[in-house]
């Protein structure tokens, strides 16, 4: 008895439940596989790589909770990355990389702004806006650079690439920055109401809740966190692609959706999607060192990734039954 | 709680165990030939400390699948790979291969690296976002081999043809063809891929010699035999009077496939690829058409076993005769092209397509022997 409520108290509680669950668990998986895994370079490496993906998702994890949800990230940071790749250039001073650092955060809340624009204020259905603003993006970043190349001073990736304050990778610190943030913006009013948007936004209208105001501030948050992903694999690859960003969307969305934030939005939070981007990165790694034959991997991660996202539906139909 | 708890982790062993069960089971799996005595590469590291002549594990990174080349080219690996397995050379192929972006493809050569494998052959996604990852291995001694596409990094070595002149082959054909005179359109691959950039300047210098051909219009087919086809019928439809078309790889086919639906009076003149799929087609297309004439240049997915071969020779201590080599960075392997089919070779180009499947593209894998052209003797 009692641990049925421990049960369903855990998955309504804390959304955060499910995916440290799994994150548990592929890492330990992959600790078995790998066993060098928490050798700090071995750390460092797979969280640099993992560290775009997981800004990526963070905004995305807010747009969701607000009702809504943004395909055009990817593209956001392909722009980032072109802009940072075309301006600042392989042979560049770190003052020039900070200065278009800061251009690129901006210009990531510029196209956030311009989608908050139309879904808010213009009432466009986020997901065709979104994916028409997509192909905007990537074919702006298509301009800015048609061909693979340019990049950023190798001495300034290696920064991100490389640096291990007090033994551990850059990237926990940044998660945990991020963690902070959020932990303060969804204990304030604003934080409230991203919540009631999300969750009913008639709801919240009625009770005088500046429902397009916070639906419009969440498309800027993401392409705010586009932005920042779109820096953070620059300088993991050092080199620009206007085609960077553009498989990275999905994943963004699949990891919101494994870290238990709803697609109906106001449910949710922002650890979970982080546990979820962590975990879909170290299924990945999973699939390579366990040896799976080369022609079955797609299918065989693509079947995990299922799993994991319809597990605690299956979970709760059971549970149900036997109630 | 603990019952849950108990739950949970035995739920995590079971999976653990299954997991690790699948590994070396998995590898016996279908199409390829197997390699049931081989163990695992992953329980065989620390050979690298010492100088040793065998037992070398090779890494192989691949950023796209799903397209013929690259799962001949995997096919390939593995086959050359028996070879030197079955003289305990090598081990096992540790093979990332998965579509996957520049960040995945970075961590695939993490992955190889943390296998500790003595070699990694790459087919890079991107031409130079990889280069950091790409100069840690170097760092850690690992001998890197880019294959198909050619990389600026020092110490990194390239084993490809020459893309341009693979290009080239078959515009100097088309404009020789057309004795120099004529309205063509020119259906690209990916713009700003690196292969179809090389290539689209061949075709540019080629053009540049023959004032007499116009160009009337360029498209990108995406490497796409459907798209090729869209594209190719657009373009008859725009232009009722063309005289001829270039076009690179599957979109060959589909080009053709255009030509031959809508059988305008006068055939434009086009060029093919190295598929057995597109040979077939000519073979049909003759039958509509006697005067029907084309090229087909392979590009084939046998410069990577190639480059295997020369993996395993440099981990053997073989000297590369730097003066054999070329490009950029006068780092690369550069290979002749595997055929070059025209109406009077077509034959020859059926014959090397019997008992292939359609989607085979004409190969040509280097022997042992060949590929000690390479190294100092």
């Amino acid at each position: 008895m009692k641990n049925r409520i421990t049960w369903d108290f855990l998955m309504t509680r804390y959304p955060v439940f499910f995916p440290l669950v799994l994150l548990v668990l592929s890492v330990a998986i992959n600790l078995y596989l790998q066993p060098n895994m928490f050798q700090l370079s071995t750390l460092n490496s797979n969280m640099r790589v993992f560290l775009p993906l997981i800004l990526l998702t963070v905004g995305q994890a807010i747009v969701l909770i607000a009702g809504g949800i943004d395909i055009s990230v990817g593209g956001i940071v392909s722009v980032v990355n072109t802009i940072l790749a075309t301006r600042v250039g392989l042979e560049g001073s770190s003052e020039l990389m900070w200065q278009y650092v800061l251009i690129s955060l901006l210009v990531g809340a510029l196209a956030g702004a311009i989608n908050g624009f139309f879904i808010a204020y213009l009432r466009l259905q986020p997901i065709i806006t979104t994916y028409a603003t997509s192909f905007l993006y990537a074919g702006f970043a298509l301009f800015i650079l048609p061909n693979p190349g340019g990049g950023i001073p190798s001495a300034i990736a290696s920064v991100y690439r490389t640096s291990t304050p007090l033994s551990l990778p850059l990237a926990f610190y940044v998660i945990a920055i991020l963690l902070l943030v959020w932990a303060y913006v969804s204990s304030t009013r604003y934080g409230k109401y991203l919540f009631a948007v999300g969750g009913k936004a008639e709801a919240a209208y009625e009770t005088a809740v500046p429902v397009t105001l916070v639906q419009f501030s969440a498309y800027v948050i993401s392409g705010f966190m586009a932005a920042l992903a779109g820096i953070a694999i620059t300088m993991l690859s050092g080199s620009g692609n206007a085609d960077i960003g553009n498989p990275m969307t999905l994943n963004s969305i699949t990891a919101v959706v494994i870290g238990g934030n709803a697609f109906s939005g106001g449910i949710g939070g922002v650890a979970g999607p982080i546990l979820g981007a962590i975990t879909l990165s170290v299924i990945q790694n999973i699939i390579s060192f366990s040896h799976i034959n080369t022609w079955w991997e797609t299918l065989v991660k693509a079947t995990i990734i299922v799993a994991a996202l319809a597990a605690p539906g299956v979970i709760n139909l059971f549970r149900r039954r036997r109630a | 709680m603990s019952k849950k708890l108990l739950t949970i982790l035995s739920a995590a062993l079971l999976l653990t165990l299954l997991l690790g069960a699948c590994g070396p089971q998995a590898t016996e799996a279908p199409t390829q030939p197997p390699a049931p005595t081989a163990p695992a590469a992953t329980e065989e590291p620390a050979t690298t400390e010492e100088p040793i002549e065998s037992g070398f594990t090779i890494g192989i990174s691949n950023p796209f699948i799903s397209s013929e080349y690259r799962t001949q080219m995997i096919a390939e690996l593995i086959e050359v790979n028996q070879e030197y397995m079955a003289a305990d050379i090598t081990t096992e192929l540790v093979i990332e291969s998965a579509d996957t972006d520049v960040a995945g493809q970075i961590q695939q050569l993490q992955n190889l690296m943390a296998q500790d494998v003595d070699a990694i052959l790459v087919n890079p996604g991107d031409v130079s976002g990889l280069n950091a990852t790409l100069q840690e291995a170097l760092d850690q001694g690992i001998i890197v081999i880019s294959v198909d596409q050619e990389l600026d990094v020092p110490g990194v070595y390239n084993v490809g043809i020459d893309q341009k002149a693979w290009a080239m082959e078959s515009a100097e054909w088309l404009a020789e063809k057309l004795g120099g005179e004529g309205d063509i359109v020119l259906i690209e691959g990916f713009p700003g891929h690196p292969a179809n950039v090389a290539r689209m300047e061949g075709v540019s210098e080629v053009l540049a010699n023959y004032p007499g051909i116009n160009v009337l219009a360029t498209d990108t087919g995406r490497w796409d035999e459907a798209t090729g086809q869209q594209v190719m019928s657009n373009f008859l439809a725009a232009y009722p009077n063309l005289d001829g078309y270039w076009t690179q790889d599957g979109m060959a086919i589909g080009a053709l496939q255009a030509v031959m639906a809508a059988n305008p009076a006068e055939w434009p003149q086009g060029v093919g690829e190295g598929r057995c799929q597109f040979l077939n087609l000519w073979e049909e297309a003759l039958t509509m058409n006697p005067d029907f004439d084309s090229i087909a240049v392979a590009n084939h997915p046998g410069v990577s076993p190639t480059g295997l071969r020369i993996a395993v020779n440099m981990l053997q201590g073989k000297e590369v005769d730097e003066s054999t080599l070329g490009g950029a960075n006068g780092l690369s392997f550069v290979l002749p092209l595997a055929a070059v089919i025209t109406s009077e070779n077509l034959d020859e180009g059926l014959a090397m397509c019997e008992g292939q499947p359609d989607a085979y593209l004409l190969d040509n894998i280097m022997t042992e022997e060949e590929v000690q052209q390479f190294f100092v003797q």
